[in-house]
């Protein structure tokens, strides 16, 4: 294993920073922008079926045009009939691995904390970890961003990718 | 069991019968009353579909009203359901909510018992009481029913036999969703937790579909011809053919709807069984609901989905990438269901009733023929309720 340049590293933490913070600022359009619009592709699954082999996630985005129509669906198909909530994603950097061609693995731990309208408490919404892959070119995408996650059964429904 | 209880003075139930005191969603005291007479009374509960459990040894973990249990396929490949408790002193058996083990043993005292239920082992049994016999030690199970490979239990000794308990109304259309012949293969569950009564979960009506889920609107979706099918002991059977557009400009990828079909798959199929088990065919996603309340408040539902073990590469993948999408807690058609229930369930913390409107020709009588987009459909569901509480109608 190759040593990772900082440059790299810096590239990696930027993009996931750019994610999260459109993510808790509900900016569908800002999330879209990091994902590569060639390749791009985005999974939410629990980790009991991830582990058990079992493929149905909660939101498989699985090519680019879907990534729109997530974009859509959250901010005109669901908008009007969804509780809305407050999130806040904290996350931390546990590995980069070099795939050659300018790609590579990084894998995240996350926790995703939600404060509901009307509720206003704060609870978590979801523990996991993000398995990426990351191209970078003149700017950083995501090949892949897949979030698995430890909370087998969500707190609630979901109506926004995390 | 069958004997109608006198809980007339717990709550009284208006004249009325498409009025729904909202007090029925909030009143923790109900809870123990409907364990004893529902869940644990004379109904059939789905426990687990066989390709959930492939291989001898799989085993899954589930519960009915609040007793834990769990499905093990033995190594006579039959599948049997057991009271989640071990013989001597109780301690729980399995902890996961799916696994695979040859032998079940209890850690306490290390009594070890076969996937078939027998205790097979159980250290130190010459000091035992002078009549001890394994063979009185085997696992408690359960009246237990299978249909197109999917297992039901009961608690009732007296309950009809379950194809009689469904009607044919019922159990057609669920022998479509469930593949025609139960050779299914398990793709995966979404679970989740809903912060709502049980009954506000399942009281999902025929009216709202086409109002409440603005992707159908978006999408150009018609509601095809179709039936709603009741029964007076509360199952509810839809079923409508499908049209799906070909143009769909709301999205990117429309390929997401495609409708491909097989031979026993033509239209949608939703049901719902009592007391709180749905069950749906939506274009290619077979889907059955599992539900547990979690006491009065509360309840986590697990969408468990399925492929069929005749489709090919193509027609899995296309499965996987609908239910993924357009189902469950996040889905595209279904999100908005959830942000209902959590909804109503806040709501009828006031005063007063819930009202039926839709498909209701005379309040004062319960009607069993109900048009597909009528929410009366519901009505039988909650007589049958009613009745079963042991709640006393008011004079009219
Ligand atoms: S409680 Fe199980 S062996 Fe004693
Ligand atoms: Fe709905």
């Amino acid at each position: 294993m190759s040593e990772i340049e900082p440059n790299v590293i810096f590239s990696i933490e930027n993009l996931n920073r750019d994610y999260i913070c459109a993510l808790d600022k509900l900016d569908m359009n800002k999330w879209l922008a990091c994902f590569n619009k060639q390749e791009g592709t985005y999974k939410l699954i629990s980790n009991e079926n991830e582990s058990n082999g079992f493929p149905i996630a909660f939101m498989l985005d699985d090519k680019y045009e879907r990534l729109q129509d997530r974009v859509t669906q959250v901010t005109v198909i669901q908008e009007d009939s969804t509780e809305h909530y407050q999130t806040r994603h904290m996350t931390q950097l546990t590995s980069i691995v070099d795939l050659g061609n300018n790609r590579y693995q990084a894998n995240y731990n996350f926790s995703v904390f939600y404060t509901q309208n009307l509720i206003e408490q704060t609870a978590i919404l979801c523990v996991g970890r993000y398995e990426d892959i990351v191209l970078i070119e003149n700017t950083a995408s995501f090949i892949q961003r897949k979030a698995v996650i430890d909370t087998n059964v969500l707190p609630r429904y979901m109506a926004y990718p995390v | 069991m069958s004997k109608t209880p006198d809980n007339s003075a717990i709550l009284e139930w208006p004249a009325k019968y498409n009025e729904i005191p909202k007090e029925v969603f909030e009143r923790v005291d109900l809870w123990p009353i409907e364990l004893e007479k529902i869940f644990y009374g004379d109904e059939w509960h789905p426990i687990v579909h066989q390709s959930e459990i492939p291989n001898i040894g799989d085993y899954k973990a589930s519960e009915l009203g609040e007793m834990p249990l769990f499905a093990v396929r033995g190594e006579d490949n039959q599948i049997r359901i057991f009271q989640n408790t071990c013989t001597h002193r109780g301690t729980t058996l399995v902890t996961e909510s799916l696994g695979n083990k040859t032998e079940f043993e209890c850690p306490y005292h290390r009594w070890l018992f076969s996937p078939q239920g027998e205790l097979v082992g159980c250290p130190n049994s010459r000091e035992f009481t002078p009549g001890f016999d394994k063979k009185d030690f085997s696992l408690p199970t359960f009246r237990t029913e299978e249909f197109c490979g999917l297992y039901f239990i009961t608690m009732s000794e007296t309950v009809a036999p379950l194809k009689e308990y469904l009607g044919e109304d019922f159990y057609e259309p669920l022998s479509r969703i469930l593949g025609g012949d139960g050779r299914l293969k398990f793709a995966g569950y979404q679970k989740v937790h809903y912060d709502c009564n049980w009954k506000a979960y399942c009281d999902n009506d025929g009216y709202h579909a086409p109002l409440l889920h603005l992707a159908f609107k978006m999408l150009n979706w018609q509601g095809g011809q179709g039936v709603q099918n009741v029964s007076e002991n509360g199952h509810l059977s839809f079923e409508s053919e499908l049209k799906i557009p070909d143009d769909i400009t709301a999205l990117k990828d429309a390929s997401i709807l495609d409708f491909k079909g097989t031979e026993t798959s033509t239209g949608s199929i939703v049901q719902m069984q009592f007391p709180l088990t749905v069950y749906s065919k939506h274009m290619d996603m077979l889907n059955i609901r599992y539900a547990f309340p979690k006491g009065p408040k509360g309840i986590e539902v697990h969408y468990a989905y399925f492929t069929h073990e005749d489709d090919d590469d193509e027609m899995i993948e296309h499965r996987i990438r609908q239910a993924s999408n357009l189902l469950g807690p996040c889905g595209l058609i279904s999100m908005e269901d959830a942000s209902i229930f959590s909804r109503i369930d806040k709501g009828n913390k006031t005063p007063g009733m819930a009202i039926f409107q839709k498909g209701v020709k005379d309040e004062y009588k319960l009607e069993l023929k109900v048009g597909q987009n009528d929410e009366s459909g519901n009505l039988p569901r909650w007589e049958h309720y009613r009745k079963l509480m042991g709640f006393k109608r008011a004079e009219s």
